[in-house]
């Protein structure tokens, strides 16, 4: 690595943590959220520091790019109110530095001297050695949607659970889109949807032999579609009991459940894929888990239940 | 594969089924869900037969062994708890079904109850079976949510506590998810009968112990992390509040128990284990206390449930004295008695409230025609809570007092005692209330002094849920009956060292 690499590092970790404080503290709450956004994009070059580039894609799609976006659309809604100062931060919390800040400390304390001492052997061997088995030829793509398979399966259900959830609680504001001053801003998104679309599609296809698969796909076509919305783009989700946007959402979760059930009845264990559909079943699963998390994103990003039907009268982008 | 498989697989994946056939065809969620509830508990009966009769067993998902693959460990443990979550998610869902929301009086569509509920019923299964500490975090997650998502239901003032409650549990998981990072990178497992055996009592361990313990005692509500609760549970719809009050707690708790008698047992020294019944005392005096405080039914019961999970606390202090089993089989009917009871209370409080439109305490006197069945289950649930016998509750603390004293550990004997005293104090003031001529007309609010005068009649609307609390406190009583001969199923926990 050398010294330069060591040095690189060094700085990394400076600044995510001068970052996060930023983050957690800062007086003005915009700070906060752009403070949170650049976190989140350092986040990605540490993981590729740490050689797991599929985990810097989904960081940098997710927790820069969508969580940054509902930041900050959030940030658009709240009164106009004003920050602390510096100054109110560091006085009025004298609890904070007398208790949390020491019980804190201790804990990460504690922490560090933990980490330092693990050997770090991880089940990496383990899982090669079973890849043969598995039906495909990429190490992670067969523990997500082959060892552990019910983990993926249960996380899609996380997703259906909060656009559920969101849903639940009324309808969504009128309009998605903050208002925007920039005129550039529509025409730069729809010139780059399409690479959107391009790049979640080759991440989906490398999935079976290298790092990518079905979560960065999601989350990069999913954070495409939300800066769509950013851009003035009408959403075109509705929530229609009779409508088909209710079973497409759900429908990752539903066929990843049938294969478990499948598995079930024809191997003798919940997601026991017979060894020689097993290729198979991974690649349908794999689209469909993408396009659903994609989706899915998109959804939970519409804060609220989208209008149950098209209505034709209101003014399109 | 055997009945107890398939019972297992559909426990796991039926309510997750039903959820998105409640989420696509709105219009047929409550028959979905009934039929599904109703299966549901004949699985959890079929699964709970085949434990009983050929003994806990090991499903490996997948066909994956451990180190690689998750696997579900279904004993004894395990099948009792969700029977419980099956009870409280049948009588829940009768009693949702039978107090008919109507779409005009929410701003939302109230048909989002029933898939909501039926994730958060899924979840809690795929969690009670889960042996892998990073699936279990999984669960847990898609309990949160659902339980967020189904408290935010009941409008704008549980929103808020909506909100402070998923904040509080997100911080309990991600602390929780650092200590299972590191026991994973310690040892490279996740499985729990696995790291019982592997994970050594050094540094790692006792950080990741301690870092898994405090997510788990913040999402149990464990005093004095239990600030969250009252506002949450006292806001919900009745069959939220009963579950998330009878069986969401309880999963926090049943996690701990079995992290500590499992992977942790060696850290489980007689100073681990006083420090955790300390927080268990707390929560027993300070709960109690409060509960005695409040002036609203379902604050009352909520701190109530504070109060009654620091018994169950006290497992720990008495299996670092040495007297494992007798503790663990005690505390684990007192979790189940009171899961159920504490749901019949809540479902028995929906109609209370709903009869007097009011959930003060001192407002609940005079008339009571037509809910006499709602008090009977309140009262039944009261015993059992209390601990009179022969219900589930006393059987419970008789058997942690045994442990207390076969230990020679009478400081906790004297916490039972006194708790006891507490509990059936509070339960009393609602009791009483209720048979008092009732309160002049002023302490009420206009609406409710005519149908108070008119003395409204039963509907069938309240019939069907006071039936449904009566049924679950009735189930408490029984378990004071079945636990003894059970005893030895209950204490069936693959991974568990005694």
């Amino acid at each position: 690595m050398g010294l330069v690499g060591q040095v690189f590092d060094a700085l990394l970790a400076i600044a995510l943590v001068w970052l996060a404080w930023q983050a957690t503290r800062a007086a003005d709450l915009f700070r906060a959220v752009v403070s949170f956004i650049v976190f989140g994009l350092l986040m990605a070059v540490a993981w590729v520091r740490l050689e797991a580039p599929d985990i810097a894609l989904a960081e940098a799609a997710i927790g820069a790019g969508a969580t940054g976006a509902l930041l900050l659309s959030a940030l658009d809604r709240l009164a106009p109110r004003r920050g602390r100062s510096w100054a109110r931060v560091w006085r009025a919390d004298a609890r904070t530095w007398v208790l949390w800040v020491p019980a804190v400390m201790a804990l990460a304390g504690a922490l560090t001297a933990a980490a330092w001492q693990l050997p770090a052997p991880g089940l990496g061997a383990v899982a090669t050695g079973a890849l043969e088995q598995s039906g495909v030829d990429h190490a992670v793509t067969a523990v997500l949607l082959n060892f552990r398979a019910l983990d993926t399966l249960l996380e899609i259900g996380v997703l259906v659970l909060a656009a559920v959830a969101v849903w639940s609680m009324g309808p969504a504001p009128a309009a998605s889109a903050p208002v925007m001053p920039s005129p550039t801003l529509p025409m730069l998104g729809r010139t780059l949807f399409p690479v959107f679309v391009l790049v979640a599609a080759y991440l989906l296809w490398r999935g079976s032999h290298a790092p990518g698969g079905a979560f960065p796909a999601g989350a990069v076509l999913g954070a495409g579609g939300i800066l769509m919305l950013l851009a003035g783009a009408q959403p075109w989700i509705r929530s229609a009991e009779h409508g088909p946007w209710r079973a497409i959402l759900s429908a990752g979760f539903a066929v990843m459940l049938f294969a478990a059930i499948v598995g079930a009845l024809a191997g003798g264990a919940f997601f026991e894929y017979p060894a020689a559909i097993a290729s198979h079943a991974i690649l349908v699963l794999e689209v469909t888990a993408g396009m659903s998390i994609a989706l899915l994103l998109f959804a939970v990003y519409l804060r609220g239940e989208p209008h149950p039907a098209a209505d034709t009268d209101r003014q399109r982008c | 594969m055997t009945a107890g498989d398939a019972a297992v697989i559909v426990l796991v994946s039926l309510p997750h089924a039903a959820a998105i056939a409640g989420f696509v065809w709105p219009s047929r969620a409550v028959t979905v869900s009934l039929i599904s509830a109703a299966t549901l508990m004949a699985a959890a009966l079929v699964a709970m037969h085949a434990v009983a009769g050929y003994g806990a067993w090991r499903h490996d998902v997948g066909g994956w062994e451990a180190p690689l693959g998750i696997g579900w460990t279904i004993d004894g443990v395990a099948c009792a708890l969700l029977l419980l979550t099956a009870a409280v998610g049948l009588a829940g869902s009768i009693h949702h079904a039978a107090a008919r929301v109507r779409p005009s009086t929410a701003a939302h569509d109230p048909r989002y109850f029933w898939p909501l509920w039926l994730f958060l019923w899924g979840g809690l299964n795929a969690l009670f079976v889960s042996a892998d500490l990073f699936n279990i975090f999984v669960t847990l997650e898609f309990v949160t949510v659902a339980s967020v998502g189904l408290i935010a239901l009941s409008g704008r003032l549980a929103q808020a506590a909506a909100w402070r409650y998923l904040l509080a549990t997100l911080f309990g998981s991600s602390v929780y998810l650092l200590g299972v990072a590191l026991i994973y990178g310690r040892v490279a497992a996740l499985d729990l009968p696995f790291l019982a055996q592997a994970l050594p009592a050094d540094l790692v361990g006792m950080t990741a112990a301690s870092l898994v313990t405090i997510g788990l005692l913040l999402k149990g509500a464990v005093f004095p992390l239990h600030f969250w609760l009252p506002s949450a549970h006292a806001r919900a719809l009745p069959p939220v509040s009963a579950i998330l009050s009878g069986v969401v707690v309880a999963a926090a708790f049943y996690l701990l128990a079995r992290a500590w008698l499992g992977p942790f047992r060696e850290l489980l020294t007689p100073a681990a284990g006083t420090a955790l019944g300390l927080l268990g005392a707390g929560a027993v005096l300070w709960g109690g206390l409060l509960a005695l405080l409040q002036r609203h039914l379902k604050r009352m019961i909520a701190y109530s449930t504070v109060s009654q999970l620091g018994f169950c606390m006290l497992l720990f202090p008495l299996a670092a004295a040495g007297a494992t089993q007798l503790a663990w089989t005690g505390a684990m009917v007192v979790l189940l008695a009171h899961g159920l009871s504490k749901a019949a209370c809540f479902l028995a409080a929906g109609v209370i409230v709903r009869h007097h439109r009011s959930g003060r305490v001192d407002a609940l006197g005079g008339c009571q025609q037509g809910i006499g069945l709602a008090w009977f289950a309140f009262a039944l649930a009261a015993a059992s809570l209390v601990g009179l016998p022969p219900t589930g509750g006393f059987v419970g603390k008789w058997w942690l007092a045994q442990a207390a004293i076969n230990s020679g550990a009478y400081p906790w004997l004297a916490l039972l005692v006194a708790g006891t005293l507490l509990t059936a104090a509070y339960l009393w003031r609602v009791l009483e209330a209720a048979i008092r001529t009732g309160p002049p007309d002023e302490a009420r609010r206009p609406a409710a002094i005519a149908a108070h005068r008119e003395g409204a009649p039963a509907t069938p609307s309240d019939r069907g849920m006071m039936i449904a609390a009566l049924g679950l406190a009735l189930g408490a009583v029984a378990v004071g009956a079945a636990a003894p001969p059970l005893a030895p199923v209950l204490s069936s926990a693959i991974g568990v060292t005694w």
